[in-house]
């Protein structure tokens, strides 16, 4: 009789033991999952990084509006993408940056980002700010800044604060004029102008590649979200 | 202690335990080899799913590759299948819930912050979740019994 309720008692402090684990890892997985949000915050108008790493990427590239490369080139790879957007932001981090280097600056290609403005009414906001940064020659410098600060979507930190934050750190030389044109109707209606233009392509998503050049028929092909820069430059080559 | 007749065996539970981990640690061993490069998985539905995830910010936690964090918490699961007594129970228990709860929030973010579906995830997802269902019952029909090996 002892044994059976000494065996009792160790079984009950063990599933004791059991939800103390339980409520351990439960802990665990929240720590885990702050450590993730943490890591990709951004948005933060008071710290905007990574200017030095863009400039660094981009120095001696020609760009105009938001065309960055060598204007006579035969071919051009569209990016759509909206600045709110998370997996963009990985494209611009991780593989936007090896096209740009194998294939824009050696001037077969040329790539320009077009907005298409899918999450809220900020991605607007973002979009225009970029077109007018490219108005100053910056485009890309803010589109790259952008999405290295990119705060979580659609949380709302795409403030004037915020946009004037990037504009200064891509060195848009005149900020009030910068500031003046983001918000112009020209500016605005430009950035509907881009999102319709993905409409009529079929694009469901971002970002969206699209190739244009002499080799391809019709003289335009969707790409869609190929996962890889090797994808991206076999496409320029065959369009060239 | 007396058992359901209807609950399986420990060890059972254990050869289960040990196959969905080992199944884990292959699906989470591909997903780091084709993201190594800035690749991504094979999905075999296409629609680009697979590519999409793979380039998101959220394939990584705090630099180091989710993938990579899956083949580690899976050799873990596989050693405390492996493992007899109460130390296996407890220990298998709490991994596999913490890698059912990381699961969870890693489909949410597929399905409403990446709008996008990884075949390899949805696979690894529930290979979680049925370790964290093996492994409960392991622990709440087992604990405290003479230990057992598969």
């Amino acid at each position: 009789m002892s044994g059976a309720s000494g065996d009792g008692e160790r079984r009950q402090r063990l599933i004791k033991l059991g939800s103390a684990v339980g409520f351990l890892a439960i802990v665990v997985v929240a720590v885990l999952i702050v450590v993730g949000q943490s890591g990709s915050d951004g948005g933060d108008a008071s710290s905007v990084d990574g200017a030095a790493e863009v400039r660094a990427e981009l120095k001696g590239i020609p760009q105009r509006g938001l065309v960055l490369g060598d204007p006579a080139a035969e071919v051009n790879l569209v990016e759509f993408g909206d600045l709110q957007c998370p997996v963009c932001k990985g494209y611009a981090e991780e593989i936007v940056p090896a096209v740009i280097q194998s294939r824009v600056r050696s001037g077969e290609a040329r790539i320009e980002f077009r907005n298409f403005t899918i999450i809220d009414e900020q991605s607007i906001d973002a979009a225009a700010a970029a077109i007018a940064a490219g108005e100053q020659g910056r485009g890309w410098d803010f589109v790259e800044l952008f999405y290295r600060n990119q705060g979580i979507e659609a949380s709302g930190y795409v403030t004037d604060e915020f946009l004037t934050a990037v504009a200064e750190a891509a060195g848009v030389p005149d900020i009030e004029r910068w500031d003046a044109s983001r918000q112009s109707r020209d500016t605005i209606a430009a950035v509907e102008a881009e999102t319709g233009e993905a409409g009529d392509l079929g694009l469901t998503g971002t970002p969206s590649f699209v190739i244009e050049g002499p080799r391809v028929e019709g003289g335009q092909e969707v790409l869609g979200t190929p996962g890889d820069a090797g994808t991206l430059e076999s496409a320029i080559e065959a369009a060239g | 202690m007396k058992v359901s007749a209807k609950v399986p065996a420990e060890g059972t539970l254990q050869a289960v335990a040990t196959a969905l981990a080992a199944l884990g640690v292959g699906v989470a061993t591909y997903i780091a080899i084709a993201e190594a490069d800035g690749g991504a998985p094979a999905c075999f539905a296409g629609g680009g799913g697979c590519e999409t995830v793979a380039a998101s910010s959220h394939s990584e936690l705090a630099g180091i590759s989710v993938a990579v964090l899956g083949i580690v918490g899976y050799l873990l699961l596989l050693g405390t299948a492996l493992l007899r007594g109460d130390g296996g129970r407890l220990a298998g228990f709490g991994l596999a819930l913490v890698g059912f709860g990381y699961s969870v929030y890693l489909t949410w973010l597929e399905l409403f912050v990446i709008d996008a579906i990884c075949q390899w995830c949805v696979v690894s997802a529930v290979l979680m979740t049925a370790l964290f269902a093996v492994n409960a019952t392991r622990m709440v029909c087992y604990v405290g019994a003479e230990g057992t090996t598969p």
